[in-house]
């Protein structure tokens, strides 16, 4: 059971929502047991896990082994609520400066089922750099909405 | 620190100009000189130059010199860098996702 949506590029979001069967106990644990994340993060390639405190504020960085080279990811935990929600950025070492803030919450349905809510915000560096705050925003949600008119001429 | 680096970022730097977003929707339309696009914009040649180049710079528009005239139309890249890296990302998180599906199912009953 699934359902993903895309925001208007706008808001630079992604939303997916996916329902598992299984407790939200055994949901957390493939989320935050680095013996478990090996076997489904690097959708079916193998991954090396050189880093991986989920804390606030602790490190990851996964390197995925696919049939076309190696990849890497890396980035911190934001947040860590046991069995509600992690909050973490993501970068891929491909495009580098442009994080990925990644949130994961955890809904128990009372069933034995899990409802995992992911919301991804595409970051630009000139928002991390606080360029935000010094008058730069209405030109940038201008830019936003242009963006969003060039992206939809392009579909 | 202000990083400018190929991407998001030197996009959202040129679109952030409602003259340079106004040229890539003219320019969307029909390539034009930079003459033609200096009176349609009603700024001097100088000025349109240098919106031009903050474009050129961002992949945004190309320009080709043809006699004496420029000519400038939509860039190479516009924005499918970025548009591809999303694409590519939700399908990751997707692909992720289902492989997570996957294992709950597989690995689930063997919970103690």
């Amino acid at each position: 059971m699934s359902e993903a949506t895309i925001t208007t590029p706008a808001e630079r979001e992604i939303h997916v929502e996916r329902v598992f069967a299984a407790p939200v106990a055994r949901v957390w644990q493939a989320y935050t047991d680095p013996d478990l994340i090996g076997q489904w993060w690097g959708r079916g390639n193998k991954i090396t896990i050189e880093r991986m405190e989920v804390e606030r504020g602790g490190r990851w960085r996964f390197v995925e082994h696919g049939p076309e080279g190696d990849n890497g990811f890396e980035g911190r935990y934001r947040e860590v609520s046991p069995q509600e929600r992690i909050v973490q950025t993501f970068e891929w070492d491909g495009m580098p400066g442009h994080v990925i803030v990644e949130t994961a919450e955890f809904t128990d349905l009372g069933d034995g089922r899990t409802q995992v809510t992911t919301t991804s915000l595409f970051h630009t560096a000139e928002e991390r750099d606080g360029m935000l705050n010094s008058g730069m925003d209405v030109g940038l949600n201008e830019s936003y909405a242009a963006l969003d008119a060039l992206l939809a001429k392009q579909a | 620190m202000v990083q400018r680096q190929d991407g998001l970022d030197d996009s959202f730097h040129a679109l952030a100009d409602r003259t340079r977003r106004g040229i890539l929707e003219r320019l969307g339309r029909q390539e034009a000189s930079v003459s033609e696009l200096a009176e349609q914009f009603d700024m001097t040649l100088t000025g349109m130059k240098k919106h031009i180049r903050v474009l050129e710079e961002a992949g945004l528009v190309s320009t080709e010199k043809v006699g004496r005239v420029r000519r400038c139309r939509l860039g190479p890249r516009r924005l499918q860098d970025e548009t591809a890296w999303i694409a590519r990302y939700q399908e990751m998180l997707e692909a992720r996702l289902d492989r997570l599906g996957e294992f709950l199912e597989r690995d689930g009953g063997e919970e103690p």
